[in-house]
């Protein structure tokens, strides 16, 4: 650790603080029409309607969820994350606990790949949930559209 | 007590084993431990997803897909959330009554109070009218045992035919479709065929928000195969059309044309079955005049595909290629849902379906089948099945037919004459004899008429006529503002019952946990009820409704819904058993009709296939020609207006609007209109819009985007605070009764 944030951790805090409310003020003051990160902040009745902001905010994670198994079935943001005031029916989790969360629908599968290949740790290490390969090729068999139909 | 991970699986995977045994069962679950797991049905569509409720003490705490059924585990994001509406913390918990009339308060009362209030009613407006005055309204989320009560409380005790409920707005046209085209209801296809199917024909449903679990089934039949094909037919190009090889855009109200029209090309192209129809179909007209193959030819040629694209806007080759597809797959499997049904010509558009599948034969072997999706739970086993609707009677008998009416009256122990051999109001009839006080007191159970019928505007005042008793959960619910009796009904996995999905699969919800507060499961309530009302005990003898089951089961043995192998004790074992399923040895039917499949047809039948719905053991083509809306777009109302679902919410959002993630990913109704309408009527995003119909206008936010057709605006149905079907008409299907709810005719304009 260096020497300086042992001497000035309130400094530190501080500069962090003020990064992170400066970041926050940023985006919603620089979005002002469009409900974006500032919604966290600012849209509690849209707590929920995460892609509307994300498609801005982060959008190669939101492209790679569109594209995915979950997008093409719509199996939203908040049914895995849950939403972000934290105060929906599952805890708010950016990387979600597989235990919890994926055995709601996936049991049986985690139950097989414990069979054949003993328990991984995680379901995410093999099967990244907003990226390729497995994502991107999903469904491939569909007609090629960019179309978003949000 | 804490599990590691693999101690997790273990005791997963057991709680999976055991729960497919009846047995309770140990599992982690993260956050919230779960002591046992009780296997149910999911509340909300007709798909009927299978799950495992996770109980913790006395409290349901996670709700999990149950790998035994055929979801394999998988939940959509309205299942995997059902906990909190369990919760909300509106729930209905003491009975209420309203003493001064509908503007006086709700008031807390006992039972008895409450019970006696309502069956006094009752008792007095029969005294006056005769049965007729009073009447049930159900509802397809209806438990099976609670609407078979009732159709038998209201039309044996009661004797009233006066018993319809909400499965009357979203599938009678499906019913009287296979009614008239098979002479029995319910499809002969199940889920099954989904894994063989190598095209898929979509008509009239958003597959992929309406019925999730089904739409994934779809995509991974299309993944592992990419020979399968997928072809879309609806004037929204929804998520559904995601996977689809070929959308088809038609205008609303054009369907029949469509369909005539990938008719006409299949016989003109000799891509028909002709050994299938010559064997097993016959033609009529729609007197139900006997017609022959080349009459049907003849009538076919009004419907080239260039006269096609005339009427319904579809390129005479989409035509061609959508028919080419359908009829030269080795196995097609048609889906429809509210798109098909909710039509004043709903029972002709089913019909013509039923047409495409007889004449190419793609019916009666594995994948090939027309399948009707249903919205509700519960509506086929529970309504259709039960006859818990004005013109029939239970296990596919008619309220008009002399010698059915006997059979009942003998079943129920009452005398000859006791069921009236007049039928009972349809849903929108009856709501109209209450407005005129014809009916002057209604029991309304499970189901919000006052957000849900048409033309609100001018059904709602049979709500505030009439004396209204009600079941109810949750106090949002537009119909308590009406109620003068609401008696709080246990929910869901707090009491037990059956639910009988699409693909005649009948499962069992058992009991996770205790009602909440003093609410009471609906089979007590009724029976209640009916004994404070007059009605004789003897009917109804029952201590539960294990044994209301038990004499349904009774009932249906010998007929042509024969399930009598499904008694309770396999119900507690098995995830959902298919029927006809006639012998508790007999492990249940995926090919109705089928030789070698269906137990009802006999071995040695000397054809493959015995159509036995109808007396000739024939199955009908009719000749149905196209006819337009109700209320078609015109120079003054220049757009359609049509309604439906999203998939974070379900029909009135009474209990989607208490799952926190569900409300604010779309807490409030909008418009959808196409990019190309909204440049013209300076429209952007976000703007408030005015829709005008004849009836009533009403502002909604627009949202701007081409999933709609030019010309067509989509409004969502689950908002309370913006009632869509106050702008709708009440046009009904002839046959069916079902109202037109996916077409009037609007004035569009941004809000001055």
């Amino acid at each position: 650790m260096p020497a300086f944030i042992k001497r000035k951790p309130m400094l530190l805090f501080l500069a962090l603080l003020l990064a992170l409310g400066g970041f926050f003020a940023y985006m919603a003051l620089a979005f002002p029409k469009v409900r974006c990160e500032g919604a966290h902040l600012n849209a509690p009745d849209e707590y929920a309607d995460c892609l509307e902001c994300h498609l801005k905010t982060t959008p190669k994670v939101s492209q790679d969820w569109h594209e995915s198994k979950h997008g093409v079935l719509l199996v939203k943001c908040v049914v895995c994350h849950g939403q972000p005031d934290g105060k929906g029916s599952i805890p708010f989790n950016p990387a979600p606990d597989p235990m919890f969360i994926c055995a709601r629908c996936h049991a049986p599968s985690i139950q097989r790949m414990e069979e054949k290949f003993g328990l991984k740790p995680e379901c995410e290490s093999c099967h990244p949930n907003h990226q390729n390969p497995m994502h991107r090729n999903a469904y491939e068999n569909r007609a090629p559209s960019d179309k978003t139909n949000f | 007590m804490t599990f590691s991970r693999r101690e997790f699986l273990k005791n997963s995977a057991a709680a999976v084993a055991l729960s497919a045994i009846g047995g309770p069962a140990l599992a982690a679950s993260g956050p919230q431990t779960a002591e046992k797991w009780v296997k149910g049905v999911c509340r909300y569509c007709g798909t009927g997803c299978g799950v495992l409720v996770g109980v913790k003490g006395d409290k349901a705490v996670e709700v999990r897909g149950d790998p035994n059924n055929h979801n394999a585990g998988l939940l959509c994001l309205k299942g995997s959330l059902l906990i909190p509406v369990i919760y909300a913390e509106d729930r209905i918990t003491e009975p209420l009554i309203r003493r001064g009339g509908k503007k006086s308060p709700l008031e807390k009362v006992t039972w008895d109070e409450a019970l006696e209030f309502a069956a006094s009613r009752f008792r007095e407006a029969i005294k006056s009218k005769g049965p007729d005055a009073v009447a049930y309204y159900g509802s397809g989320q209806a438990l099976t045992e609670e609407s078979y009560l009732a159709n038998k409380i209201w039309k044996a005790g009661f004797r009233t035919n006066n018993v319809d409920g909400n499965p009357r707005l979203c599938m009678a046209s499906a019913v009287a479709g296979y009614l008239t085209t098979f002479g029995k209801d319910e499809p002969m296809g199940t889920y099954n065929d989904f894994d063989s199917a190598t095209c898929f024909f979509i008509i009239g449903s958003n597959t992929s928000e309406a019925h999730p679990i089904l739409f994934e089934r779809i995509a991974k039949r299309k993944q592992s195969s990419p020979e399968v094909k997928v072809i879309v037919a609806d004037p929204r190009r929804t998520n559904t059309s995601r996977i689809a090889d070929m959308h088809i855009f038609f205008k609303p109200g054009t369907d029949l044309a469509l369909l005539n029209g990938m008719a006409h090309v299949i016989l003109r192209d000799e891509m028909d079955n002709n050994r299938f129809h010559q064997r097993y179909v016959i033609f009529m007209d729609n007197e139900g005049k006997p017609k022959t193959f080349e009459e049907y030819k003849a009538f076919l040629a009004d419907y080239t595909p260039a006269k096609v694209q005339e009427i319904t806007g579809v390129p005479a080759d989409t035509v061609e290629k959508a028919a080419k597809i359908f009829a030269e797959s080795s196995a097609s499997l048609s889906l429809w849902c509210m798109g098909i049904n909710q039509r004043t010509r709903g029972v002709w558009a089913n019909n013509l379906i039923h047409n495409l599948h007889l004449i190419t034969g793609h019916i009666g072997k594995k994948g090939a089948s027309p399948l009707s999706l249903t919205g509700q739970p519960n509506a086929c086993g529970g309504v259709r099945d039960t006859g818990s609707l004005a013109h029939l009677l239970p296990a596919g008998r008619m309220v008009a037919n002399e010698q059915h009416r006997k059979e009942m009256e003998k079943f129920w122990g009452v005398p000859e004459g006791t069921i009236q051999p007049k039928m009972g109001h349809h849903t929108v009839a009856l709501f109209e004899a209450m407005a005129k006080g014809d009916v002057q007191a209604v029991f309304i159970h499970c189901t919000n008429p006052a957000h849900t019928l048409p033309h609100l505007n001018k059904h709602t005042k049979g709500l505030e006529t009439a004396f209204v008793a009600m079941t109810e959960c949750f106090m949002d619910a537009e119909t308590v503002k009406y109620a003068d009796v609401v008696f709080p009904a246990a929910f869901w996995c707090e009491t037990e019952g059956v639910y009988g999905c699409t693909e005649r699969r009948y499962a069992l919800t058992e009991q996770a946990i205790k009602p909440m507060g003093n609410s009471r499961p609906v089979v007590q309530i009724l029976m209640d009820f009916a004994q404070k009302a007059g009605v004789d005990p003897k009917l109804i003898p029952y201590k539960n409704a294990a044994d209301i089951w038990e004499e349904w089961r009774t009932l249906s043995k010998g007929s042509p819904y024969d399930f009598y192998g499904i008694t309770r004790e396999r119900l507690k074992k098995a995830s959902g058993i298919k029927w006809p399923c006639p012998t508790e040895d007999h492990p249940g039917t995926n090919l109705r009709y089928v030789r070698g499949e269906d137990p009802l047809v006999p071995k040695d039948h000397p054809n493959p296939i015995s159509f036995y719905g109808r007396p000739d053991g024939k199955v009908v083509v009719y000749l149905r020609p196209h006819q337009p809306p109700f209320e078609p777009a015109d120079a003054d109302y220049p757009f359609v207006l049509t309604t439906g679902r999203v998939i974070d919410h379900w029909h009135t959002a009474t209990m989607t609007g208490k799952v926190p993630e569900l409300k604010k990913a779309y807490p409030s109704a909008y418009v959808e209109i196409n990019p190309q309408d909204a440049a013209k009527l300076n429209i952007r995003n976000g703007d408030q819009v005015v829709l005008e119909t004849k009836r009533d206008k009403m502002t909604f936010p627009a949202r701007v985007t081409d999933t709609c057709m030019p010309g067509l605006v989509f409004c969502p149905f689950f908002d309370k605070n913006k009632l869509v079907n106050r702008l709708f008409h009440d046009a009904t299907d002839a046959a069916s009764r079902e109202p037109e709810y996916k077409i009037c005719s609007t004035k569009v304009y941004k809000q001055a």
